[in-house]
């Protein structure tokens, strides 16, 4: 048994390396560009998240509820959202509510405040997972336009566009920072309670001095590219409305787009119309 | 103040925002990963990275690091990883925007070790109050009957109250105050150079926080709770479904029928078009 849970704790530690994560992200922000959500015009797709990230929050029915919560959780499937986002999401729902659910036993609660926590779990669940379809289904270039057609500042839809690029690199970097540290240090050993506390102070602390060269080098970096911008006439590019015409007359509504929306809308409203029967 | 300031270049403000984004943004990205461990009831999580965007707020332009804290941990950590959760992001965004600001602005000269301790726990303790009341608003607001469930209400407060002075004795001292203390005169003249910038002096500060400021941030956090109120009590625009309960199941059937009929119609678009392609 003692042998089993070394290979599983081992294997999932494995899994949970530097690598796996950047390849996780990177995966969810490329590697899936031939679905159905990808190719979506995101100004529609922003349109229909924007309904079911505020409505579920207003309505207590929970009829309605769970209708929205299947719908979104059929268009999760159809993103194919990388395995580490559900992961995280599982995780964040059920340790949000299921946390405040043991608390409210301690302070002499009964089953009642079952069925409210279950709304509210419902609801922070049909919103998140809206929120995934959306943001891990769509390419970062398509969503930075559909952002910026809506009015969004230029800085949002610069910062997605930078940040998925830049992010592999200043993995790899904060990794290699971290390794050097590790060859160089000096680990206490873990025996005892006190020690192992120590070994966890010793880790915190290579974190926290790993972050001195890595800001240095990215403050060289980040000076590069705002050059690299200042000569592309960036922010000037960026308050001209010729250019920004431009940059988003790419995005086209098509037919399959407003197909989306209707389908939606006829399962909403079968919804609403199971509720109002039962 | 007609003296040049520090990051008073509009491209040079472009490169710290830059900065604070993309390593703040890696940095809640892992604390997104990294599992929370309990002991009992007490929750260690290493809540955030906070000491980075408050170094950088310290040493170069206040808002410029505080905006791009708060984009760095909406794209990396909400929108890459999926966990955008709509209304809530805004009070985030906000909250860590003011919290970054005023640590920044209250330090005039960065290797004054006393005023940047200060400034980096008075930044994590509003950063995190904001938050707190915020949380307890938003589950008042979510659950219906929020009294009358019993126990609810005290838990929450409880947890609530608890998280906040746990994150800022635990998180705050050993997440903020001290990596802030450290780097601070580590990086001091060192990284300004490497941005083309002279270091932040008691001269080029910008002027200290006046009556002024303090009533802009006061006004800006009362936006913050107020933008958050109302988007909580958003409920109000929506009750209007009571006015016409008496005919939803009409309104029901009918808006299923619109659905039905704007689908045939999208089918029949759609067939067309595919032979349009064709012919081409």
């Amino acid at each position: 048994m003692e042998k089993f849970m070394n290979k599983l704790s081992e294997s999932i530690l494995d899994k949970f390396s530097m690598d796996f994560l950047r390849n996780q992200v990177l995966k969810n922000a490329y590697g899936n560009d031939d679905t159905m959500i990808a190719k979506m015009d995101p100004r529609i797709l922003l349109v229909w998240y924007l309904y079911f990230a505020l409505v579920p929050w207003f309505s207590d029915d929970v009829v309605f509820l769970i209708g929205c919560f299947l719908l979104v959780a059929v268009t999760t499937i159809l993103a194919k959202v990388a395995g580490l986002v559900l992961c995280l999401f599982i995780l964040g729902v059920f340790s949000q509510t299921g946390y405040l659910f043991l608390v409210t036993f301690l302070f002499g609660g009964d089953g009642s405040s079952v069925f409210p926590l279950l709304v509210l779990t419902v609801k922070v669940a049909t919103v998140s997972l809206a929120s995934i379809t959306v943001f891990s289904g769509l390419d970062p270039d398509r969503l930075s336009n559909g952002l910026m057609w809506f009015g969004c500042p230029e800085r949002l839809s610069f910062s997605i566009a930078y940040a998925y690029r830049i992010l592999p690199m200043l993995m790899e970097e904060f990794q290699n920072v971290l390794l050097s540290f590790r060859l160089r240090g000096n680990p206490p050993k873990q025996t005892g309670v006190i020690s192992k506390i120590k070994y966890l102070a010793y880790q915190i602390q290579v974190l926290i001095h790993s972050f001195y060269p890595l800001m240095l080098n990215t403050a060289k970096r980040s000076r590069t590219t705002v050059e690299a911008l200042e000569i592309k006439g960036y922010r000037y590019a960026a308050n001209n409305k010729i250019i920004k015409k431009m940059k988003l007359a790419q995005l086209k509504v098509q037919v399959d787009d407003l197909l989306f929306l209707v389908l939606s809308f006829l399962w909403v409203s079968i919804v609403v119309l199971i509720s109002t029967l039962i | 103040m007609v003296k040049k300031q520090v990051g008073m270049n509009q491209s040079q403000k472009l490169m710290v925002f830059v900065l604070t984004m993309s390593l703040y943004g890696l940095a809640t990205l892992f604390t997104e990963l990294i599992p929370k461990f309990q002991v009992g009831i007490v929750e260690f999580s290493v809540e955030f990275f906070l000491f980075i965007p408050l170094i950088l707020a310290i040493l170069f332009d206040p808002l410029s690091a505080a905006l791009g804290a708060a984009f760095g941990e909406l794209i990396f950590s909400e929108i890459m990883l999926g966990q955008f959760g709509g209304l809530g992001e805004l009070e985030k965004f906000i909250t860590v925007t003011i919290g970054v600001y005023v640590a920044g602005r209250l330090v005039r000269n960065p290797l004054n070790k006393m005023m940047v301790g200060i400034a980096a726990f008075v930044g994590t303790g509003i950063q995190l109050l904001m938050g707190t009341v915020v949380d307890i608003l938003k589950v008042q607001f979510a659950i219906e009957d929020f009294e009358a469930v019993a126990g609810l209400p005290e838990s929450v407060y409880f947890t609530e109250g608890f998280a906040f002075f746990n994150d800022l004795l635990f998180s705050g001292i050993l997440f903020c105050l001290l990596p802030t203390l450290f780097l601070v005169p580590k990086l001091y003249g060192k990284i300004e150079p490497l941005m083309g910038m002279e270091p932040r002096t008691e001269k080029s500060a910008l002027s200290n926080i006046s009556w002024k400021t303090l009533l802009g941030c006061l006004v800006a956090f009362a936006i913050a709770i107020v933008s958050e109120m109302l988007a909580e009590s958003g409920m109000e625009l929506f009750s209007f479904e009571a006015a016409w309960a008496e005919s939803k199941g009409a309104m029901a059937i009918a808006m299923v029928v619109a659905a039905l009929i704007a689908l045939i119609v999208l089918m029949f678009f759609r067939k067309t078009t595919e032979i349009k392609e064709e012919v081409r």
